[in-house]
């Protein structure tokens, strides 16, 4: 709908513009969950126990699924097992939320399909194990929780997929003091932030745990 | 509706061609019975009349909700819109079919600040009344900073002219909030978003809950509503919540962000987050910006508000 209007398609493009959302109003990322998809091919999605989810599609249209909190924290640590991540095409699994003031659609990409994403280089941080590369995008006349804005992503990009199957942190603070470091300062107020599967013109399965 | 009077202003023949073109509308209406979205978007709404203004008599903040209760600014009277600007009378000035979603009772959207100054100078002038901007397309204004706007025309005013003006951002919220008749509301015209505002959650097919999510938004084929559908609020004006977010005239300005950067957008739309919907919230977009959520109204000085 939007996103083919005329005047977008000469802006950003942006393969895959995510919105995630499954979010919890606690301390833990186990209170609610959603999934959304633009009906394309077959996408099931299983609100599990706790911060459990799983989700599996086939030649899907663009889809999100994910768990995590109502309100981001700069100094959270996201810990998740990615039990299952077997994505076949175009597909991320990632941290994601949004700021305000500024305005910042976040992403730390820890594994994804065929595609690394990739934008204006900003230069790399080191966190849990691994180099992050870190990008930087904006995104003109964008849908946004606060409406039709123009504003910024910031991007953090492992360098290499991560293992799955195992427990992982995210440790978010390197993050946001790289991005800072970079020129890219968070917002002064935190909206989502939810650990999440994101698919598009793919298939796969993926089982997920977040705390 | 309470604290307001209709102002009955001489109608230029373009808009007794848009009262005519209504009429003729109502006349071919519908049949009872289900209709499609598209057909509610061309049946107008039952009191709509294109060039209804309500007379706002000023004063100061009453609403506990507003960010300037409590301060001792005065707001002169004025007059708003009872309505969001609509498709039929932006094409009836400007000839152009800007929007996303297309309904002559659907508000415009996807209008730049700029085109909103510009309709607002020539629906002026086909009425007879004096433009109230002063508009220097040959220049870039050196007040605006921003390095996303290409546009930066130089937009003056003429204080004391009679012609159509966007409201200023205090005007706007004391409308929104009630005036001097203010029942205290969260959000223009009542506590329950739902009630007065299409909004994200209620402007699809099917109600949305959980986290705002775009992918919902979108999947759920969101979009503007015809106008004065919602109930309204305390001074009859309706959509000030929801529906499309209104230009005001101000340069956003706040602690963090200088004047210069962006103009200042009110009420929140069929996108955002229902916070955007509260008479408190302060948008901000770039003056070339738009968006299919992105409309405005019209206002006027009180002094000559009935000139015409």
């Amino acid at each position: 709908m939007f996103k083919k209007r005329k005047l977008l398609a000469v802006l950003t493009a942006v393969a895959m513009v995510a919105a995630l959302f499954a979010v919890s109003g606690g301390a833990s990322a186990n209170t609610y969950w959603q999934y959304w998809t633009d009906g394309g091919g077959v996408v099931n999605a299983t609100n599990g126990p706790g911060g459990n989810y799983s989700v599996s599609w086939y030649n899907s249209g663009n889809f999100v699924v994910g768990k995590g909190w109502q309100y981001g924290a700069h100094n959270r640590v996201i810990n998740y097992n990615a039990g299952a991540w077997q994505p076949s095409g175009n597909a991320y699994l990632t941290l994601y939320g949004w700021t305000r003031n500024p305005l910042i659609e976040y992403y730390v990409v820890d594994s994804w399909g065929s595609w690394r994403p990739t934008y204006n280089y900003r230069g790399s941080v080191y966190s849990d194990g691994a180099w992050y590369d870190i990008y930087h995008n904006w995104r003109y006349n964008a849908p946004s929780i606060d409406g039709t804005q123009t504003f910024q992503q910031y991007w953090s990009v492992r360098q290499q997929k991560r293992q799955t199957g195992i427990n992982v942190s995210i440790t978010f603070q390197n993050h946001v003091n790289a991005w800072g470091a970079a020129g890219m300062p968070m917002g002064s107020q935190w909206s989502y932030q939810v650990l999440a599967t994101e698919g598009y013109q793919s298939s796969g399965y993926s089982n997920v745990t977040v705390w | 509706m309470e604290g307001g009077h209709v102002v009955e202003k001489k109608r230029s023949w373009v808009l007794a061609a848009l009262v005519l073109s209504i009429a003729a509308a109502a006349a071919g209406g519908c049949a009872s019975g289900q209709v499609s979205r598209a057909e509610q978007a061309d049946r107008p709404a039952a009191a709509l009349k294109s060039d209804d203004l309500v007379f706002v008599e000023g004063g100061t903040f009453k609403n506990a909700k507003s960010n300037y209760y409590g301060s001792d600014i005065i707001v002169q009277d004025f007059y708003i819109g009872k309505y969001e600007v609509t498709q039929r009378e932006w094409t009836a000035v400007m000839g152009s079919k800007p929007s996303r979603f297309r309904g002559d009772n659907l508000p415009v959207d996807s209008v730049s600040w700029y085109d909103a100054i510009e309709y607002c100078n020539r629906r002026s002038l086909l009425e007879g009344l004096e433009p109230y901007y002063n508009i220097d397309k040959s220049r870039k204004d050196p007040d605006n900073k921003s390095e996303i706007d290409p546009v930066k025309w130089v937009v003056t005013i003429n204080e004391g002219a009679n012609g159509y003006r966007l409201p200023t951002e205090l005007e706007w919220e004391y409308a929104a909030s009630g005036g001097r008749i203010s029942k205290g509301y969260k959000y223009s015209g009542g506590n329950k978003p739902d009630d007065v505002s299409w909004n994200w959650r209620n402007a699809g097919e099917k109600y949305l809950s959980g986290g705002w999510s775009w992918h919902a938004i979108e999947n759920n084929q969101s979009s503007t509503h015809p106008v004065g559908r919602k109930k309204a609020n305390e001074l009859g004006l309706y959509d000030m919540s929801g529906n499309v977010r209104e230009w005001c005239w101000d340069w956003y300005e706040d602690p963090d962000i200088e004047a210069g950067l962006y103009r200042v957008v009110r009420g929140g739309g069929w996108i955002g987050d229902i916070h955007t919907v509260e008479i408190a919230f302060r948008g901000k977009f770039e003056a070339s910006g738009i968006g299919p959520d992105q409309g405005f109204r019209v206002a006027r000085n009180a002094d000559q508000g009935t000139a015409g």
